[in-house]
């Protein structure tokens, strides 16, 4: 069987809480800058926790102009314009048709919904379909092809990346803009509160005294093209995915992490790579009690002597759990992290937990250049998800 | 072009069929199934009838829950709205009452994995009829890359809990809109399958349609042709958002083998 077609990550923006475009990222990153701050934008004084990554304002674009008053469909297009800027992509170098956009989600344009059933027009439903920034986006950018939604919760941005690849490995499209987004809404913030998995203290990914996570608001977005038709720079390759379902709880993890060790398993499969060849691995790592310690076990599972080899990092701790934008940032980090030479650090973590007991880069950012990445997620509903990426 | 995936089977709820004369104007409604067990209690209506809808793909398949359980089967599952019932409940009750887990679209899939054991690849897509079509064409692919012995596409539409807002919505108000469950289950096949997706401006749902079912629509025609004995070429078409879709199996592949209809 011929090997599959090579997609490469051409470049990345980023609009998140702690930069709003991918060099102000990945400063923040390496230097341990933390975007948690307490919530201004919507009302939050009924709720335990009031913190969260927030952006405090889309400050990359002057003039909204054409783009509708929904803050999901702006944050993504402030991350496809940190896009545009890095790759001369707007307007279109392209034929229209053949550009895609695809996009994870875990909330869609839910705050719109909320405007609706308070009283504003019903013209904002269109927005309030989870599918409706996704498309909003595509007229942003003037792409034409396929324009698709996807929303497997927390895993959301790594099911949109590798669809992205999947649609340029067939033909539909020469051009993807891919990725993840979600909002900080007053929604999401109490479903959380009322979940009890926010924590009033800091984020402390696999730390012995993790009390939970706290939310964050992000757009990332990537340009994907077959690596035949790139001739410029680029940031690397999407090289495999792998997804499976845990059946097993809508909110809470498989308790052995059985589904994001099949995850693993299936995504190395697909890159044609084994655990030994692993240099870095990004975890879900949200800081639950939970979820970190299943992670840890599942990790050890599936890359059996290499997960005590290689650097295991958690960027949520300075984002915030960032949902559909999550793991295309953190791919996006490892992307960054192969060509910088340096591993940002977890933060937070001071008292490792004894039952996470894998090198997870406290402290500082490391020297090190990995060639071959790996980045997990897990979301609600048991969706499981795994990303392999190779260095440029 | 891919390997077209043979139809073994499929469930198909629809509420043209059970229209209440309580419902609301304009809507179709599909009842609230009864399930038993402590575990359905809170559940949600669009995931119950996701449930229902895989039950009956098992009868019209004529076998047990067993022969879809296990890593070996993929699900995909296609909603462009039925996360709109529980989203509202919960901002509506202010939180608390409804789980909010139920709010995520992930979870109508979820439940379905859960109760029948299915733990292989996934996919959720959220959109109208195109993405219904495309998570065809993905599960072709998943069983002719080996990935799956089984494909399942799930769609679930449901519209009552928020009758009132498509009905102040002009792109949805003038025709019926029909709440349908429905649950395809694709086998490896022969032949061809051929997916083409255009877009150019247009309304949000499909007008060539006399009802609306949103991502439902393509499984309500395949249910017509497995009703009229698969007479005639397979070819699904919808529209949303201004694509527009189309998915053609070649003769052989959509004869290729199957008990459904």
């Amino acid at each position: 069987m011929a090997a599959p077609e090579r997609v490469s990550v051409v470049a990345a923006g980023v609009v998140t809480p702690i930069g709003q475009d991918l060099e102000a990222f990945w400063s923040s990153l390496v230097t341990g800058v933390s975007g948690i701050s307490q919530i201004e934008r919507v009302p939050v004084a009924d709720l335990r926790v009031q913190r969260g990554g927030e952006v405090k304002k889309v400050s990359r674009i002057k003039d909204w102009r054409g783009v509708p008053d929904c803050r999901a469909t702006r944050l993504l297009v402030a991350a496809a314009d940190d896009l545009c800027v890095q790759t001369a992509f707007r307007p279109l170098p392209l034929d229209p048709p053949r550009v895609g956009v695809v996009v994870g989600t875990a909330l869609g344009g839910v705050e719109e919904g909320e405007r609706v059933l308070a009283g504003e027009s019903a013209r904002r439903l269109r927005d309030a379909l989870y599918d409706g920034p996704g498309d909003r986006l595509a007229r942003w950018l003037g792409a034409r092809g396929p324009v698709i939604t996807v929303s497997t919760a927390c895993a959301s941005g790594a099911t949109a990346l590798a669809m992205g690849a999947e649609l340029l490995r067939r033909g539909e499209a020469d051009a993807v803009v891919a990725g993840g987004y979600d909002v900080l809404c007053r929604f999401v913030l109490r479903g959380f509160d009322a979940l009890r998995s926010l924590t009033r203290d800091e984020v402390r990914p696999f730390d012995r005294r993790r009390t939970g996570l706290l939310l964050g608001e992000a757009g990332a977005l990537a340009l994907l093209m077959r690596e035949r038709d790139v001739t410029g720079r680029r940031l690397g390759t999407l090289l495999g995915y792998g997804s499976a379902s845990d059946g097993f709880h809508i909110a809470a993890p498989e308790p052995e992490g059985r589904g994001l060790e099949r995850a693993i398993a299936s995504a190395l499969a697909d890159a044609g790579v084994s655990a030994r060849d692993i240099d870095l691995v990004s975890a879900h790592g949200t800081a639950t009690p939970l979820n970190d310690r299943i992670e840890t076990a599942a990790l050890k599972r599936a890359l059996g002597a290499r997960a005590y080899q290689v650097p295991v990092n958690s960027i949520k701790a300075g984002l915030g759990h960032t949902m559909g934008a999550a793991a295309a940032l953190e791919a996006f980090m490892c992307l960054l992290a192969a060509q910088r030479g340096l591993i940002p650090p977890t933060l937070n973590l001071e008292d490792p937990d004894p039952e996470c007991d894998l090198d997870y880069v406290p402290g500082q950012a490391r020297v090190g250049r990995p060639r071959l990445m790996l980045s997990t997620s897990m979301g609600f509903g048991g969706c499981n998800g795994a990303l392999v990426l190779e260095a440029a | 072009m891919t390997v077209a995936p043979a139809i073994r089977a499929l469930g198909f709820l629809s509420g043209q069929s059970q229209a209440d004369a309580g419902a609301a104007a304009g809507i179709l409604a599909l009842p609230r199934p009864n399930r038993v067990g402590d575990r359905f209690r809170r559940t949600t209506r669009e995931c119950l009838l996701a449930l229902a809808a895989v039950d009956a793909m098992l009868e019209d398949g004529m076998v047990g829950r067993e022969a879809i359980a296990g890593d070996r089967t993929a699900l995909q599952y296609v909603t462009a709205a039925a996360y709109a019932a529980s989203n509202r409940e919960f901002i509506e009750r202010r939180g608390g009452v409804m789980h909010f887990a139920y709010t995520a679209p992930a979870v109508v899939s979820a439940e379905v994995a859960i109760e029948f054991g299915i733990t292989g690849p996934y996919g959720i897509l959220i959109g109208g009829a195109p993405a219904t079509l495309r998570a065809i064409e993905q599960s072709a692919r998943l069983l002719e890359t080996g990935r799956c012995d089984r494909a399942l596409v799930l769609v679930v539409e449901v519209f009552e809990e928020c009758a009132d807002l498509y009905a102040r919505h002009r792109r949805f108000d003038r025709r019926p809109l029909v709440e349908t469950a429905a649950c395809l289950w694709l086998e490896r096949g022969q032949g061809d399958l051929r997916f083409e997706s255009t877009r150019r401006a247009g309304a949000a749902g499909d007008a060539s349609r006399g009802a609306e079912r949103f991502a439902a629509g393509p499984l309500a025609d395949l249910r017509e042709w497995l009703d009229r004995e698969r007479a005639g070429p397979l070819e699904l078409s919808g529209r949303w958002r201004g694509e527009h879709a189309r998915l053609r199996w070649s003769t052989e592949g959509s004869h290729a083998r199957g008990s459904a209809a």
